[in-house]
């Protein structure tokens, strides 16, 4: 028996380390997962782990921030698996570091469009599904830097603290619904996405210095059984949190 | 497969709603459990309920305020199982509704002495095992009033405030043990705790409403769910986190 059984789960930036991880342990544990990522490639190599591991599962390139394409994506969910219940946001624009002066209004533009307007963009269309279903789920990946700061990311933490605030905004209004918001708020976790902005995972490691209590970056499935909980009816009462998965990070 | 499988979980406040159904959860999921409460009627019936359902587990009669008990209990605990990876913290005093100029200082202490002092107490003599085990998982039961206020309850809220903290200062130091301390903060939930200030579970909800859009009490599995979750090491990169259990409340 599987945690998911019998839920269809939409997961965007599956393509990616973290989403990817996610989707595939919510198919391992009995959900059908449509796989979204702006890069087939990724997206498509997702679904196909999930598939060969026995699991169900579709891959739909396609941009959160593209309205119509991410209506068409829901509704082929729904038409390939018969309802929606899941949704798991992660897709986050890689920008470069720059502090506000000097960072282009196009970057800003692009960060809070993929990382906060995307997230509206598929709430907006999961939502109707979810109401039809009797319930859902949704699991927004924010970030440790939605709740503190990080230097020179100006766009990037506005947008997850953004996020934080918009799965509280959804918790408060569609509890009636049966339909739960909460986000992830993920410490510096191992994954390819850190080295767009630093030489190496070493780098990493050395630059968080003393507040990596466990003197090690996190790993992407440590996110993902966090989103299975939050995914499964064990956190029927949980809605509109933070789920801060940094080994204390925040705590110091 | 349990999720707790070859675990030894120590439960305080296992005669009570929250802490007896997490027990019996603990239990469920394969963990050796030492079930702990002052009141010998009912944690005997708790750990019984473990054994009846095919667990294992002991009653131990102890008030978490007596360190020379707790220690022995602690102790025993770990001499019966072999050895303690989890402890569940969730005794709390009942105190009376008063605002605090009418509070005695009696009062203030005692509420004190159960609610924060006995989870240091606690600590204290686990912490040499975990140490030893290599590993371990503190779950501090704190409240939503731990993070906003409650009227005619100064005692309370600010023992539950100092539960918040004592997690995060436990998961900062022990980091580097594989020692993980987080906290879960209950919204209102289903029990007899609550008929204390309220004439039945209707009032309760009334008197909550604008706080709670799902218009429920949560039910105290949900937070023995989420319990199983940080116990397990599925949250092994979470630490020093305030899991709220609330259906929203706090996002309102
Ligand atoms: N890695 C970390 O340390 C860390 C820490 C905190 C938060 N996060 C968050 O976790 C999430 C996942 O990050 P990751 O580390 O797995 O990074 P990743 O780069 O591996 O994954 C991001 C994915 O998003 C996809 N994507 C980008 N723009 C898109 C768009 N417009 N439409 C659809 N897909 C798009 C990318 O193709 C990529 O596959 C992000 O929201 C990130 O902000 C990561
Ligand atoms: N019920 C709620 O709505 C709610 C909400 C938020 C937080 N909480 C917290 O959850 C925890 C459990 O509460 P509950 O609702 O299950 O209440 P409960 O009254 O059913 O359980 C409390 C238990 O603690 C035991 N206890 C009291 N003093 C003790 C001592 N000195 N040593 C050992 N055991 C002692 C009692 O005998 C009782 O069995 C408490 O910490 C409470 O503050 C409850």
């Amino acid at each position: 028996m599987g945690r998911l059984d019998g839920k269809v789960a939409f997961v965007t930036a599956a393509g990616g380390a973290i989403a990817g991880a996610t989707a595939r342990l919510f198919g391992a544990e009995g959900a059908a997962v449509c796989c979204v990522d702006i890069v087939e490639d990724n997206v498509g190599q997702t679904a196909s782990d999930i598939n060969e591991a026995g699991g169900k599962a579709i891959a739909i390139p396609c941009d959160v921030t593209d309205d119509d394409a991410i209506k068409a994506a829901v509704d082929k969910t729904v038409s390939e698996f018969g309802k929606l219940d899941v949704c798991f946001n992660a897709a986050a624009y890689s920008e470069k570091r720059h502090r506000l002066a000097e960072m282009p209004l196009d970057m800003w533009k692009s960060v809070i469009d993929v990382n906060l307007t995307g997230m509206f963009i598929v709430a907006r269309h999961v939502i109707p599904e979810m109401q039809k279903a009797g319930g859902g789920s949704i699991i927004n990946v924010s970030s440790i830097y939605g709740v503190v700061g990080a230097k020179e990311r100006p766009a990037y933490c506005a947008a997850k603290g953004g996020v934080r605030m918009l799965s509280k905004s959804i918790a408060v209004d569609y509890a009636e619904d049966k339909i739960r918001a909460n986000s992830i708020m993920p410490g510096p976790i191992e994954t390819p996405r850190l080295l767009v902005r630093n030489p190496s995972i070493e780098a990493v490691i050395e630059r968080h210095g003393t507040r990596l209590h466990q003197k090690r970056l996190g790993k992407p499935e440590e996110i993902a059984q966090t989103a299975l909980f939050l995914a499964s009816d064990e956190s029927s009462f949980t809605s509109g949190a933070d789920m801060v998965v940094d080994a204390a990070y925040t705590a110091f | 497969m349990g999720r707790l499988e070859e675990k030894v979980a120590f439960v305080t406040a296992a005669g009570g709603a929250i802490a007896g159904a997490t027990a019996r959860q603990f239990g469920e999921e394969g963990a050796a459990v030492a079930c702990v409460d002052i009141v010998e009627e009912n944690v005997k019936e708790t750990a019984a309920d473990i054994e009846a359902a095919g667990g294992k587990a002991i009653a131990i009669t102890c008030d978490v305020t007596d360190e020379a008990a707790v220690k022995d209990a602690i102790d025993k605990t770990a001499s019966t199982f072999g050895k303690l990876d989890i402890v569940f913290n969730a005794a709390a005093f009942p105190d009376p509704l008063l605002p605090l100029h009418e509070l005695d200082l009696d009062i203030w202490r005692k509420t004190f002495d159960v609610n924060i002092t006995g989870m240091f107490i606690v600590t204290k003599h686990a912490i040499p095992h975990m140490l030893e085990a290599g590993s371990g998982s503190f779950i501090n039961i704190s409240s939503i009033y731990g993070a906003r206020s409650a009227r005619k309850r100064p005692a309370y809220c600010s023992s539950k405030g100092a539960v918040r903290m004592l997690s995060k200062s436990i998961a900062v130091d022990y980091a580097e043990h594989n020692i993980r301390a987080n906290s879960i903060l209950p919204g209102p939930i289903e029990t007899p705790r609550l008929l204390v200030a309220n004439k039945n579970m209707d009032d309760v909800i009334e008197r909550h409403r604008p706080h709670l859009p799902a218009a429920r009490l949560g039910q105290p599995e949900e937070i023995a769910q989420t319990a199983v979750f940080l116990a397990s090491d599925e949250s092994s990169f979470m630490s020093g986190n305030d899991c709220f259990v609330d259906g929203a409340y706090n996002a309102l």
